[in-house]
């Protein structure tokens, strides 16, 4: 008889929490709020953050057409600002509609913009990109960057991450200094890259590729950096004559460092050119040094490890790796290093964690966790993890650890049989 | 902060507080509830002053340690929506923003007369729940883990009370309640066909039914939505086909006299005015489709904005000039066949379109117009043929009215 209507539940919530329930859905079940009811007809139009990846788009014969075709009119649709704009999908190649989304996104107040397409042809980004002036944040993948010659930067950009992009390297170095609120920098796959970097309100670079000379001018503030070399023949044989120092020149001006991460070939890197020894620049926040595939077989590379180490006087966690590919030697040179040259009166005073990975138990590797062992008083755990192709000399290694003498009473030396667990 | 406290009279034993090197303490500390529990409906000048010496004793700033322990167990006053007023815990309580600044900017909750009354969406059931989170949550030293897990068993409740929940917490400004309700809505929602989520939600069916079907809002390739549109498609041509019958019994001659006028007044520019028939205007479309392999690209992509959004298939953005015409032979057999079982979901709903669509396709018709006048002969031979497939009853009165 007399139905009770039930009273609409949802539709009378605030503007604000339905949109963000509309943006916590995936843009299609968003989209799709608009046939529920007549309040609901164009709420979604209101969206500022719009997120198209790959599942938007049901998997059909024909996906790409119907991709563009649901950006097209999605964005077609859409009312008022658009703050942040994500578009990461391996389905949709270089297109000419990319150009006028962008377009429509650069009248729209867009402050987050992330470009990832497919593997194909690279896109280019046209000069519309450049007038959004309210950008925050910039991530773009696989594409042809040109800045016209009057692009001065973005005056609000904090944090740009440009991954495996086509672009001269003037045009960064003026882009980067072009941004003055850049906080975050992130690099990767870029070819024989030379940058100088002046950023002065920097805090987190991430640099990733060919890189023939960095030098980072002024990044005062810089607190973490994680930094891969590669290196072919040509760059390192252009460093052998190079005279300047990369170690000043990379780690010279960052004293607020906390975290340092150097992947593939960077201590290598940092080993090139004359260290003048007078400076001695002391990173009193770095906390935690991570350097991956460290030669123990190069003095230079040892002593890089070594000098990074005693300058950091709060250092709390090391991890270092080895280079698998050394062949563990019987004999060694320069021994008499370790007991001559090494520093002396270098206690670690907040070393409390200390990780070694692909040990393949040369002997500098040996002494290096001799130095550690001793000048450690608060170690808690050190974890030893052997190479995956020494079998032989697992036993040696552990041999010479046993006898090591340790300044911490809890320490505890982890070594570790198993191969799959990595440190990096 | 302390002007506003001042302000509000609430005089007495203030000074002394305000001696404190620590403002935030002292304003908590004038709240500081000696004078709750037994002090009853007494005025408010009273209510201070009453405060006893055990508490005056203790507002030094050195005595922190204590201080904060009288803090924890202090309580505000809160008068629920219905009427009934209750302490809180003081920690409890000022976990919520709008309860927060209503102690520290107004001054309100430090005794039952002026008990902090909460908005119109907390209810009381709401409102111990969210007492509940709060209780939880502002106890220090938990893990993330420990956060996350009482988060997921604090919202598995029915959907109503999760809605009134996120209005209530809402209202008190309760920021990670609201988004931690948010997320459960959009759980709830995700993946969800429209009747399930308007069963769920009680949400009323109040759109028409082409508003539904235009495709231009369904902006997604569901197969079960364009099967939806193809199944009302159908229907709705039927439904045509029936009053198309209906009225060509009703007004046979009349038809057959304004079939060339039609033609006429839609070639000179003018916007088919319907007699109720469809036909003309279907008419019109048609040979607009077919003409427009014959326009330059630029004139046929705005035309394809138009329709291409009506119908599913039409390429959107190509510049192909062959890929057109292509698609335009497809919907010449389309429209050749008005059988209702058309291969393309060429959703006819001319009728329907919106406005600027409207407005761009009565520009086109007036090109299109234009460009006709050097096709006559051609259109004409068209319009003919058109004409003849208007099913059999139309045909046989042609014939029979022919001279």
């Amino acid at each position: 008889m007399g139905d009770v209507e039930d009273p609409d539940l949802i539709s009378d919530l605030p503007q604000s929490i339905l949109e963000s329930i509309l943006t916590r859905l995936p843009i299609r079940d968003a989209v799709r709020t608009s046939i529920l009811s007549s309040k609901w007809r164009y709420r979604w139009t209101t969206l500022t953050h719009l997120v198209f990846d790959d599942k938007c788009v049901s998997d059909r014969p024909v996906v790409e057409n119907c991709m563009i075709k649901f950006i097209t009119r999605a964005l077609f649709l859409h009312q008022g600002p658009i703050h942040k704009f994500h578009l990461s999908t391996s389905y949709l190649q270089c297109c000419p509609d990319i150009d006028q989304w962008i377009l429509f996104l650069s009248r729209s107040d867009i402050k987050e913009l992330v470009l990832e397409l497919g593997e194909g042809e690279w896109f280019r980004v046209p000069s519309c990109l450049f007038n959004c002036k309210k950008l925050t944040h910039l991530e773009l993948f696989r594409c042809e960057f040109d800045p016209p010659p009057t692009f001065k930067g973005f005056l609000y950009l904090r944090s740009l991450s440009l991954h495996q992009v086509l672009v001269a390297p003037e045009a960064i170095e003026s882009l980067i200094s072009g941004c003055p609120l850049l906080e975050s920098l992130a690099l990767s796959y870029f070819d024989s890259l030379a940058l100088n970097i002046h950023a002065p309100n920097l805090k987190y670079l991430c640099l990733e590729g060919e890189f023939t000379d960095i030098c980072l001018e002024n990044t005062p503030l810089l607190v973490a950096m994680s930094v891969a070399m590669y290196m072919n023949d040509d760059i390192a044989e252009c460093f052998e004559q190079s005279s300047s120092c990369n170690f000043i020149k990379f780690l010279g001006g960052v004293p607020r460092l906390e975290r340092l991460a150097g992947h593939i070939y960077f201590t290598k890197y940092l080993s090139i050119g004359d260290y003048p020894g007078s400076q001695a620049i002391t990173y009193s926040h770095l906390k935690i040094i991570e350097l991956y595939q460290v030669s123990f077989e190069d003095m230079k590379e040892i002593r890089v490890v070594l000098r990074l180490i005693t300058n950091s006087p709060n250092l709390k966690e090391l991890r270092v790796s080895g280079l698998s590919t050394v062949v563990a030697s019987a004999e060694a040179l320069d021994l008499e290093f370790w007991s001559k040259d090494c520093p002396k009166d270098c206690t670690f005073k907040q070393l409390k964690v200390v990780k070694m990975a692909d040990m393949s138990g040369v002997p500098h590797e040996m002494e290096f966790l001799k130095f550690l062992l001793v000048n450690s008083p608060v170690l808690e755990t050190m974890s030893i993890t052997p190479c995956v192709y020494v079998m032989d000399g697992r036993l040696n290694m552990l041999v010479q650890l046993v006898r090591f003498r340790r300044a911490s009473a809890s320490a505890e030396i982890i070594f570790t049989q198993d191969e799959t667990l990595c440190v990096s | 902060m302390f002007g506003a406290l001042l302000e509000d009279g609430e005089g007495g034993g203030l000074e002394v507080l305000i001696d404190s090197q620590k403002p935030l303490n002292a304003a908590l500390h004038f709240i500081q509830p000696s004078c709750t529990a037994s002090e009853g409906d007494t005025s408010v000048g009273d209510t201070v002053c009453q405060m006893s010496e055990v508490d005056m004793a203790v507002v030094k700033p050195e005595a922190l340690v204590d201080d904060i322990v009288q803090m924890m167990r202090s309580y505000i006053w809160i008068q629920t929506t219905d009427g009934a007023v209750q302490q809180v815990e003081q920690e409890v309580a000022m976990f919520c923003p709008m309860i927060c600044q209503e102690v520290i900017q107004k001054g309100r909750g430090s005794s039952k007369n002026y008990a902090i009354s909460l908005p119109q969406g907390v209810g009381p059931s709401m409102f111990s729940l969210i007492l509940d989170y709060c209780r939880f949550h502002q106890v220090p030293g938990r893990s993330n883990k420990e956060h996350k897990s009482f988060d997921e068993k604090f919202v598995r409740m029915d959907t109503k009370r999760l809605c009134e929940l996120t209005s209530a917490a809402d209202s008190l400004q309760l920021k990670p309640l609201v988004d931690l309700t948010s997320c459960a809505l959009a759980r709830i929602i995700e993946g969800k066909t429209p009747e399930e989520i308007r069963e769920i939600f009680h949400l009323p069916d109040d759109l028409t039914e082409e508003e539904k079907l235009e495709p231009l809002k369904n902006t997604n390739d569901d197969p079960r939505i364009r099967l939806l549109n193809r199944l009302y498609a159908k229907k709705r041509k039927d439904l045509k086909e029936r009053e198309k019958l209906k009225s060509v019994e009703a007004g046979e001659e009349h038809m057959d006299d304004r079939s060339v006028d039609d033609l006429l007044s839609f070639i000179n520019g003018r916007d088919g005015e319907s007699i109720g028939m469809k036909t003309s205007k279907n008419r019109k479309k048609n040979q607009k489709r077919k003409d427009q392999h014959k326009c330059a690209p630029e004139m046929y992509k705005k035309e394809s904005n138009a329709f291409s959004s009506l119908c599913h298939n039409a390429k959107f953005g190509h510049e192909l000039q062959s890929s057109l015409s292509e698609t335009l032979k497809l919907q010449d057999v389309a429209d050749v066949i008005f059988a209702p079982t058309a291969g393309f979901e060429d959703v006819d709903i001319d009728d329907e379109i919106d406005l600027a669509l409207k407005e761009e396709i009565d520009r086109e018709v007036e090109d299109f117009a234009r460009i006709l006048n050097s096709d006559w002969p051609e259109r004409m031979q068209r319009a003919s043929i058109l004409e003849s497939r208007r099913g059999d009853r139309h045909n046989y009165l042609l014939m029979a009215m022919a001279p």
